[in-house]
């Protein structure tokens, strides 16, 4: 097996706000070189890094807004996130807790910080992942995996040197808790310092590491600061990551759908009709209803 | 609902290639303003007419009482102005806010003759716009004179398909004349005849 090497490691970008509630890093689409096809199937992050939110009676966050195309994955790792959607469902994502929503055909859908997190304030850091799904399956029925901390697969590293979340996909031949479309490595990976960790996948998978905290050495050379992005090259297999001082990341790989992508707002399809439809079939109430 | 170069919109409507309008707009001012900017405030003298390039205007009065009143909206590939301003040089009604970050044609008398005198056709074309703007203005009248909530919105969605999602509902509303409360009722009242539970049933 030969070395996946690093592609260049990218600094967040500024920050901007979705709705009042999430202040986010923009890594996919809209980062040097990380465009929705170039990460396929991950088709777009944000990243709320570390930010400390005053005390609000009124919960902060984002109002109702539709999907369709593709799934949603929001990782919690600081502060509590309820949502409400079109069904009438609806739950609290909270620390160490990553919600899975595949929209599919479409749903709509709000976000805000749990009610009386917000009265409390305090850090608030979440990961929202946009995970494109295969045209055969873009008009399928919406589903949830609402997946809590202690139900995630876990892998201990030797020495006492972390563990890892299996999120999804598999590390070691431990299998990830979610279940996925086409085929995806979700780790959260948590290193103490010096601790080391060796990673394989084909060298197909678009892979990415987003340094969530403390500093990182990968493959023994390049470092891989907080709050920023490794893209890793499509030329090996194998990969290590070492923590210069304890660490969290969250390794992205995914085999590309190599699908045709058309992306406008909140809709990703594979053909401009397909948008127009979406457009069309939201504004009609095809997504049902929900209460702002 | 993509950026719509004015140089795009000109050479799809008339028989002109871009390397031979191009020394003709290079002359136009463009214009790029931030979220929240006005164009056009009250009181002032309109002086262009404003092609959307990219983002979104919206053309609005206060009344007596200091409400809003949105008269139209300008996505990408729209021609937003005060008409009776520019043309008979009077202060203006309206406002004219960018609600998103825009890129701004601005298209002035001089700018107009330009085109004409490169592109002969455009004149006919220009005629065509003016009587083009006069007819959406009499549907709309129509329309809020005698359509149902529902049946504006529905006329709305098919002229702005993908605006519900730029603007806050109370935008909206105001656009169409109803209160935004009858703006939800139309909205829920379409979803419990479009949703099809069956497709949807999936919550844990």
């Amino acid at each position: 097996m030969t070395t996946k090497s690093v592609e260049l490691v990218a600094s967040p970008r500024e920050p901007h706000f979705v709705g009042d509630g999430f202040r986010v890093h923009n890594f996919i689409p809209s980062g040097f070189r990380l465009d929705m096809e170039r990460m396929d199937p991950f088709i777009m992050l944000d990243y709320n890094s570390k930010f400390k939110f005053a005390p609000s009676a009124r919960p902060k966050g984002v109002g109702v807004h539709p999907h369709r195309g593709f799934e949603t994955v929001t990782i919690a790792y600081q502060g509590k996130v309820e949502h409400h959607d079109s069904s009438g469902g609806g739950g609290v994502i909270s620390e160490g807790d990553v919600q899975w929503m595949t929209a599919a055909s479409g749903v709509l859908h709000k976000e805000f910080h749990e009610k009386e997190w917000s009265k409390e304030g305090g850090d608030f850091q979440m990961v929202q992942l946009w995970v494109n799904l295969p045209a055969k399956d873009k008009m399928s029925k919406p589903k949830y995996q609402a997946i809590e901390n202690a139900s995630i697969a876990k892998v201990p590293l030797v020495n006492k040197g972390g563990e890892i979340e299996v999120i999804a996909g598999e590390y070691k031949g431990v299998k990830g808790t979610a279940t996925t479309f086409t085929p995806i490595n979700m780790l959260n990976v948590k290193l103490n310092q010096g601790a080391k960790a060796e990673f394989e996948m084909p060298a197909s998978y678009n892979t990415g590491l987003l340094v969530i905290e403390g500093s990182i050495l990968v493959n023994g050379t390049t470092k891989g600061p907080t709050n920023h992005f490794v893209l890793m090259a499509n030329d090996g297999e194998q990969f290590t990551i070492e923590a210069t001082d304890d660490a969290i990341v969250l390794v992205l790989g995914g085999e590309p759908i190599n699908e045709p992508i058309a992306a406008h707002g909140p809709f990703v399809m594979n053909t401009r009709e397909e948008i127009v439809q979406a457009f069309e079939d939201f504004n009609k109430g095809k997504f049902g209803f929900l209460e702002d | 609902m993509k950026n719509l170069t004015f140089s795009t919109f000109l050479t799809s409507n008339l028989s002109i290639t871009p390397s031979d309008l191009d020394p003709v707009l290079s002359k136009a001012k463009s214009l790029e303003v931030r979220k929240d900017a006005f164009l056009l405030q009250e009181g002032e003298k309109c002086k262009y007419s404003f092609y959307v390039e990219k983002g979104l205007l919206r053309q609005y009065m206060l009344d007596a009482k200091g409400k809003e009143h949105i008269i139209s909206f300008g996505p990408e590939g729209w021609i937003i102005s005060d008409r009776e301003s520019v043309f008979f040089n009077q202060p203006s009604k309206f406002f004219i806010q960018a609600l998103e970050d825009c890129t701004i044609k601005l298209i002035d008398d001089s700018l107009v003759r330009l085109i004409s005198e490169k592109v002969p056709s455009f004149v006919d074309f220009n005629t065509r716009l003016l009587h083009n703007h006069i007819r959406a203005l009499q549907n709309r009248i129509i329309q809020l004179m005698s359509f149902t909530a529902e049946e504006r919105y529905l006329e709305f969605i098919a002229l702005y398909p993908d605006i519900m999602l730029r603007v806050p509902q109370t935008m909206v509303a105001s656009y169409l004349g109803i209160a935004p409360e009858s703006l939800s009722r139309v909205r829920k009242d379409l979803a419990n005849k479009n949703f099809n539970k069956k497709h949807t049933s999936y919550l844990t």
